[in-house]
């Protein structure tokens, strides 16, 4: 029989990773899933590799060369020469 | 041209806000960024339509990658961001510049991205998401092994983003990607700034099960 409460640790602190990384755990709930990840070595790599995500996510951040299409007003454009070139309400 | 009925599940952005002039009350000189663009709203609520391209135009890369990341693919998110633009120009008489103009356009990209997926999973042979529009080289300056170690993780993230649905991804694709805060990216994607954490909070956990913790901390360092 495992430790009381230790499964509900484990539980609690996985899906509560990215709350951690993201800093939106009250101090104590704070406490209870580094408590936790001291002792959890998948809780502790799971830390790891929650930081290691959202830090790759935010490096698909980026235009490398993409360009909006020339095309992108063409409806605006076409709209005017339709002879509805104002904006509704102008 | 008849034009697009309005959707109902997004009011129109700003439809209740303070005129956009007001912004440029505290910049009287007019030279700033903001009074720029608000200028530039003016003449296009006027309806200049050259104003609104120059307005428009200056998010239109930005507003177009948002499109492909949402998409997929670029067929879609070339016709998905003509109709954008349209929306705005039709309905920036309602623009009141309680929120940026960058915000409420956003939000017409983001409400425009989801008809256009609800369209595609009606249709009775799905188009899977492409991967390959959600993800994007890698820094040259990596050395080569380091490279490949971040392409392959890359790849599977862009894996991982195309195979969440269209509210978990617009979350963490508004949030993490682009580096929204979470005021702007709730805004954008019409909710509560709760609702849109929790929808983060669940997309960054698929998207790490996806992934695998493995693949995550060895190409993280």
């Amino acid at each position: 029989m495992g430790v009381p409460g230790r499964t509900d640790d484990h539980r609690w602190s996985q899906q509560h990773l990215s709350h951690y990384v993201e800093g939106d755990l009250r101090p104590r709930a704070r406490r209870r899933l580094d408590r936790h990840a001291r002792d959890c070595v998948d809780c502790e790599r799971g830390l790891r590799a929650m930081r290691a995500l959202v830090y790759a996510v935010q490096g698909l951040n980026g235009l490398a060369g993409v360009r909006a299409p020339a095309t992108i007003f063409d409806r605006v454009r076409a709209a005017g020469a339709g002879g509805s070139s104002s904006p509704r309400g102008a | 041209m008849t034009p697009p009925s309005r959707d109902e599940r997004a009011p129109e952005p700003g439809a209740t806000e303070t005129p956009a002039t007001v912004r440029a009350a505290s910049d009287p000189a007019g030279t700033g960024p903001r009074a720029t663009e608000a200028s530039l709203v003016a003449r296009a609520q006027a309806g200049d339509a050259g104003a609104f391209e120059q307005l428009s135009g200056a998010y239109a890369d930005r507003l177009f990658m948002l499109l492909l990341r949402l998409l997929g693919d670029r067929a879609e998110a070339e016709d998905v961001a003509q109709e954008v633009m349209l929306r705005a120009w039709q309905g920036i008489a309602g623009f009141r510049g309680r929120s940026s103009y960058f915000t409420w356009l956003y939000r017409i990209a983001v409400n425009e991205a989801n008809r256009a997926l609800e369209k595609r999973a009606r249709r009775p042979a799905g188009v899977s998401i492409g991967t390959r529009e959600l993800q994007l080289p890698s820094s040259p300056a990596d050395d080569p092994s380091r490279q490949a170690e971040v392409s392959e993780l890359r790849l599977a993230l862009g894996r991982a983003l195309a195979e969440l649905p269209p509210a978990l991804r617009a979350a963490i694709v508004l949030r993490d990607v682009e580096g929204l805060s979470t005021q702007e990216a709730a805004e954008i994607a019409g909710v509560s700034q709760a609702a849109l954490k929790s929808r983060l909070h669940q997309a960054r956990l698929r998207v790490r099960a996806a992934v695998g913790d493995e693949a995550l901390v060895t190409a993280g360092g």
